[in-house]
């Protein structure tokens, strides 16, 4: 690959990232061709050692995602950097794409079950109005205290929740810090 | 050596490279790629994210050969995370040579 290629090719797969990201990223490769000149390479060996321009840019863009994150968490940024992530290679479907769907799943569920157990009184006292000769002062009791469950579990999924998003944050960090990377063959 | 793991030992190289002198980044590259069998483009992302969190400051210099090369110098912060992988590095390394020694003689 001709220095003209790689860096094409590098640019093309950060086309994601910040105008101002891209050319710092290009001028440092731009750097590192023309030391390699000067000590007497080719385009073609500097590129060959250098590896390949998609995988490195893969791995400026997922830790431009989780950056993202760190800054601000929203959903459509956290599953982007997730997303990113997996795509550093197949080991991290495994074991970032697991966890993650697993302990979703798991805030969904939490989060159903506070917003079902608060809602309960609504139909239960419009079932009441509607046939008053139902009404029981047990059913009524049992109705509030399952609104109050519903706000308790509510509360503490609000901490389940931040919890959850600061440990996928670190987990993704150690991922782009560890796992799979300045792999030759990999 | 093909492991998952290189990566993090990648991270610990920079850091004690830049421990006695800034360095250029494709100085960096060559130092470690003589050692170890790497991609060297690599570095690079390794390199701007350390710069970001804080472990490296960056500036330029005129070089004699040719236009100016970035220098990467670490930060008091980056000098103490180097010496917490160090630490973290020397346990791990001496646990794994202990165990192959054991292995070696029980052969």
């Amino acid at each position: 690959m001709t220095k003209e290629q790689f860096l094409s090719k590098l640019r093309t797969s950060l086309r994601k990232l910040p105008a101002n990201e891209i050319e710092d990223i290009i001028q440092d490769f731009e750097e590192h061709f023309s030391i390699g000149f000067e000590n007497g390479k080719t385009e073609e060996e500097i590129s060959a050692s250098l590896g390949n321009p998609q995988q490195i840019a893969k791995e400026l863009v997922a830790a431009h995602h989780v950056e993202q994150v760190e800054s601000t968490t929203t959903t459509s940024n956290i599953l982007r950097a997730v997303w990113a992530v997996i795509g550093l290679g197949f080991f991290n479907l495994i074991i970032v794409l697991g966890p993650f769907l697993v302990l979703a799943s798991l805030v969904l569920a939490g989060w159903i079950v506070s917003v079902a157990f608060t809602l309960a009184l609504i139909p239960y006292l419009i079932n009441v109005l509607i046939h008053p000769s139902i009404f029981d002062f047990y059913e009524l009791f049992f109705a509030i205290g399952l609104s109050g469950a519903g706000l308790f579990i509510g509360i503490g999924m609000v901490y389940a929740t931040r919890g959850f998003t600061h440990g996928l944050i670190r987990y993704l960090n150690y991922n782009i810090r560890v796992v799979k990377g300045g792999l030759k063959h990999g | 050596m093909n492991v998952q793991f290189k990566k993090g030992v990648l991270e610990l190289c920079v850091l004690v490279l830049l421990e006695k002198q800034d360095r250029y980044g494709y100085e960096l590259v060559q130092n470690i790629s003589d050692q170890i069998d790497i991609s060297e483009g690599s570095v690079y992302p390794l390199l701007r994210r350390l710069t970001k969190e804080g472990y490296f400051t960056t500036y330029l210099k005129e070089s004699t050969e040719g236009p100016p090369r970035k220098y990467y110098a670490l930060t008091a912060d980056g000098r103490t995370y180097l010496y917490a992988l160090l630490e973290e590095w020397k346990v791990f390394s001496n646990g794994v040579n202990q165990i192959i020694k054991e292995g070696v003689q029980n052969d």
